[in-house]
């Protein structure tokens, strides 16, 4: 009997809470996006779906979701292929160890606003210090203008989404190193498994539940994520480096169209979603596999 | 063996070298711009002409640095707690139970993560509003605890998993009650996933941006980001040996929490604790 | 049950929470932006001032940076929770008394108390006959140029014309060792603005004379050849594109720039950040036919609809258009006085700098009033960076921005 509510019982807070934060404002969203709504989200008349119509048609949110795409993709696997040894090496016992994993750590230290702040600061054309450090070394003899064309500006912000995932993908697999037993490699070494044969047999193997959250996890936040990208570009010049949501916050709060922005929010819930179930049910079928 | 370990540093730290300098390389321009005379800020030198650390206590008193810290330390505390309070019995039902709901449950979790806090802020803020709750530090720290229950089950989980029944059954064997069992051989157990998770979750909350500036709204309930940032969002001029000097010391808290808590990120620890 | 019971615990705090955060009354709430680091202080002390002189009513100041007050606006308006007054940019007024938020200040205002304004700058916050706002902030913009950069590259006086720009960007060039002739903003807030500096002098405005956008004129499209033209000659700073109004600011604050156009704050920046700089204040050149404009912009501060404490609302207002408070507010931050006995004390009236802005004055513009000016501002800014950048032809920028503007001017 107890064992039938317990479970229940135990998840039951955790379940309020995140449904209060979301039912709520998702259902808000709807409201909004099917309505005719005046620049402060008052709403008028129901108008089915035409804000979904009107973006479609908007040859910048095309352009914009195929970046936002791109940009997904790069950062979330840049930050797994890094993260991987990054994790492993961290998780052998070596000196000075805790120094090395608190400076990996350091950029998620940082809020994205922040970090994105400094960057833009550093990356400027004429005062920034990457140019003068760059110069100094003898990489470049004149200044790069970073941030003035999206054929620079996008890697760098890449390579920048890269950096500070890093820290909270490394952070998860060395939660899920942490749970393999010493004795499995002890094991191994007795029947003469080389390093990499150890890797692929017993490291990968236990450690693929905590690769598969770091990758459903990294895709939805990186695929929201906007500091980075609307700090240094505002998703300029020209649109040019604008994701989804940069795109969506301009409509929203500068142009005051909240009812086709929330059309964008959903149809963005709707891409997550779709990819995330698809993941799930592929993942858990080659665990059951 | 002695030998052996200086040889592995060794590599460890060559082969993180440049992931390394790319990590500091920000840091380092954020140290150097913090400490420049005013007049100097503006100009790509690297080392500025004379070390002024006194910026750190003018920025201090400037920014209202102090009230700014406590709020992000409150906020962030109440959502770690809370957090974990709650994801862990969430995640020992999931991980010991089976019960009608397990899937729908876990996959609700994900959902809530995947919509974005721009986008979710505009309902939140009604509901916190018809709830008379804005402005409210508490508040906010709950909503970040809401943000993160869904990462904090997950992770906990997916350790539990790994865990093995047999020395729960055992203790059971011994006598001990459900209870007892958890207390004294399960949670200890956990203590690396539950060191992730409060990490991650204090991270979350301690760097949070769009509801805290949605949500606050007068200098005293501000928190470190939004004090930051409202040094550089718009201003006509932009102090920015102060802005670099306040985003430098919001990351000590985080860099001296990860210090503790990284020792618990150990392979072996949890184990060898029982055996 | 355990559990249960906490679940409760926190409705019961939750609510316990919203009874503590019920507003009192009497108390007056108010949005301000930050101009600067002087803003919030100033606040503060106009907060203890007024207190002081009018016991019963406290006030709120809430300080929200600039780059999030119109979202910060926009959530609290949709919520019913905004306060009582708030600063906002004129140009978005219309969307406020259009949606029926502003409270038309009529009633409050006195011949005597309108009287206190210089005109040019209450004018934008009067819509269909009705004060919706009173101008707090006021600025033009003017050209500032580095003389010791003139002096060496041997310029006798500032540019009156936008082909002496030209040729005086070339001779600064020419000095080589990283300046620049002439400063260019290219990303972000007013990127739109900075062109129609050279639009205006080429005779278009803004919407022609039929309301449509003037951005497929002759004029418009001599006017993004020019400075098209002078990017490429590499009269400008590189990277225009990257660089927003703060960063030209920048550079020439460190001497690098000969030349550019922006608002009077710079002077107060430069007198703490690069005391010895040699700079003067002169007109924006003219265009073939001796036409220029500047650009004109104000703040207001408005009065919600749904205020419940109008009247004491309208007192701080009041307080706050006095000539002491005026001053002390626009010397700090830099702007130009809207106050007609402020503009007369010495601090303006000996002052070059503001002297050169002030006579700017007849030829500036505001921002049309129009409902989708930000989206009209947002499509020009593209369109400029696109030509900038060089990813397109003038012409066909030009022409695929008037066509989207138009079809924003339709609606």
């Amino acid at each position: 009997m107890q064992n039938r509510i317990l479970p229940y019982l135990l998840t039951l807070p955790s379940l309020f809470l995140a449904a209060v934060v979301i039912f709520w404002p998702v259902w808000d969203l709807i409201q909004i996006s099917t309505h005719d709504v005046n620049r402060f989200g008052q709403l008028r008349d129901f108008n089915g779906f035409a804000n979904y119509y009107a973006f479609l048609a908007d040859p910048d949110f095309l352009a914009a979701l195929w970046r936002t795409a791109l940009w997904t993709v790069l950062v979330v696997c840049g930050a797994l292929l890094l993260s991987v040894p990054v994790a492993l090496i961290l998780n052998t016992d070596f000196y000075g160890r805790g120094i090395a994993r608190v400076i990996i750590m350091l950029p998620w230290a940082v809020s994205l606003t922040m970090t994105a702040v400094v960057w833009r600061w550093a990356l400027n054309g004429e005062s920034g210090m990457l140019n003068s450090a760059l110069m100094a070394v003898g990489v470049i003899d004149q200044n790069i203008q970073w941030l003035s064309r999206a054929g620079t500006a996008f890697p760098m912000q890449v390579l920048i989404g890269i950096l500070v995932t890093v820290p909270f993908t490394t952070t998860i697999f060395l939660g899920g190193l942490s749970s393999i037993p010493d004795d499995l490699y002890e094991a191994a070494a007795l029947e003469g498994a080389t390093p990499l044969q150890q890797f692929s047999e017993i490291t990968f193997p236990l450690l693929k539940p905590f690769i598969n959250i770091a990758i459903v996890l990294n895709t939805i936040y990186v695929f929201n994520s906007f500091p980075i990208i609307w700090v240094m570009t505002q998703g300029g010049p020209a649109n040019s480096t604008d994701i989804l949501v940069t795109h969506l916050y301009k409509l929203a709060f500068r142009i005051g169209k909240l009812g086709e922005a929330s059309a964008v929010s959903l149809l963005m819930f709707a891409i997550l979603l779709i990819f995330t179930m698809i993941y799930v049910r592929l993942a858990m079928r080659e665990q059951r596999a | 063996m002695r030998n052996g370990k200086l040889k592995r540093s060794i590599i460890a730290w060559l082969l993180l070298a440049p992931l390394i300098v790319v990590t500091i390389f920000p840091f380092a321009v954020m140290l150097l711009t913090a400490v420049k005379p005013r007049q100097e800020v503006l100009s790509p030198t690297w080392w500025p002409s004379e070390f002024r650390w006194s910026n750190f206590a003018d920025m201090w008193v400037a920014t209202g640095f102090g009230q700014a810290l406590a709020n992000s330390l409150y906020v962030s505390g109440i959502a770690t707690v809370g957090a974990i309070l709650i994801s862990v019995p969430a995640a020992y039902a999931m991980s010991r139970f089976r019960f009608a709901g397990y899937g729908t449950f876990r996959q609700f979790l994900l959902v809530s993560q995947m919509i974005s806090p721009i986008v979710l802020v505009l309902g939140l803020f009604r509901l916190m509003a018809a709830w008379g709750l804005i402005e409210s530090t508490t508040a906010l720290g709950v909503i970040y605890m809401a943000f993160n229950v869904a990462f904090t089950v997950w992770m906990l989980q997916s350790y539990f998993d790994t865990i093995a029944r047999d020395l729960e059954e055992a203790a059971w064997m011994e006598g001990a009650g459900r209870w007892q069992t958890l207390r004294k051989v399960f949670l200890p157990l956990c203590v690396p996933a539950i060191a992730v998770t409060a990490i991650f979750t204090f991270i979350n909350a301690w760097n949070e941006f769009v509801v805290a500036l949605t949500m606050l709204r007068s200098q005293e309930s501000y928190t470190l980001p939004i004090q930051v940032f409202s040094l550089v969002a718009g201003r006509y001029t932009i102090e920015w040996h102060h802005v670099m000097a306040a985003t430098l010391l919001a990351t000590l808290p985080v860099a001296i929490l990860f210090t503790w808590l990284q020792r618990y990120l150990v392979r072996g620890l949890a184990l060898g604790a029982v055996k | 049950m355990k559990l249960a019971k906490w679940t409760v615990g926190l409705m019961a705090g939750m609510s316990m929470l919203a009874l503590a955060a019920q507003a009192n009354a009497g108390e007056v709430r108010v949005t301000v932006a930050e101009y600067s680091a002087k803003t919030g202080p100033y606040f503060n002390d106009v907060k203890k001032e007024f207190e002081a002189a009018n016991p019963g009513i406290t006030v709120k100041f809430e300080v929200v940076p600039w780059d999030v007050l119109l979202q910060k606006l926009t959530t609290d308006i949709t919520a019913g929770t905004n306060a009582d007054l708030s600063i906002i940019g004129t140009r978005w007024l219309i969307d406020f008394v259009q949606q029926d938020v502003a409270e038309p200040l009529d009633s409050y205002i006195t011949p005597e108390f309108k009287d206190r304004f210089i005109e040019t700058f209450l004018k934008p916050s009067i819509m269909e006959g009705k004060t919706y706002g009173l101008p707090i902030a006021a600025s033009a913009r003017a050209m500032y140029y580095n003389k010791e950069l003139f002096e060496k590259a041997g310029i006798a006086k500032p540019p009156a014309t936008w082909t002496e720009l030209q040729e005086d960007a070339r001779k600064i060039k020419a000095l080589g060792s990283g300046t620049f002739g002439f400063g260019m903003q290219g990303k972000e807030i007013e990127t739109d603005v900075y062109y129609y500096y050279a639009m205006w002098s080429y005779g278009t405005e803004i919407l022609n004379k039929d309301g449509t956008s003037g951005l497929s004129t002759p004029g418009a499209l001599e006017a993004a050849k020019l400075y098209k033209s002078m990017i490429d000659e590499g009269l400008t700073e590189p990277g225009v594109t990257s660089n927003n109004r703060e960063d030209v600011q920048n550079l020439f604050k460190q001497g690098k720039i000969g030349m550019m156009i922006t608002a009077p704050f710079l002077s107060n920046q430069i007198k703490e950040e690069a005391p010895n700089l040699k700079y003067g204040v002169a007109a924006i050149p003219a265009g073939p036919t001796g036409a220029r404009g500047t650009y004109g912009v104000t703040d207001s501060i408005i009065m919600f609809k749904n205020s419940k404490n109008k009247d004491e609302a309208w007192k701080l207002l009041d307080f706050l258009f006095i000539k002491e408070q005026r001053a002390k507010f626009t010397q700090g931050e830099g702007f130009l006085p809207v106050n007609k006995e402020e503009a007369k004390m010495d601090y303006y009236v000996n002052n070059a700098d503001l002297a050169a802005f002030t006579s700017l004055l007849p030829d500036a513009r505001f921002a049309p009033v129009i409902p989708g000016w930000e989206e009209i501002a947002q499509i020009t800014s593209d369109a400029m960076q696109k030509i900038y950048l060089g990813n397109s032809e003038p012409e066909a920028a030009l022409k695929e921005a008037a066509e989207k503007a138009n079809a924003v001017l339709k609606k």
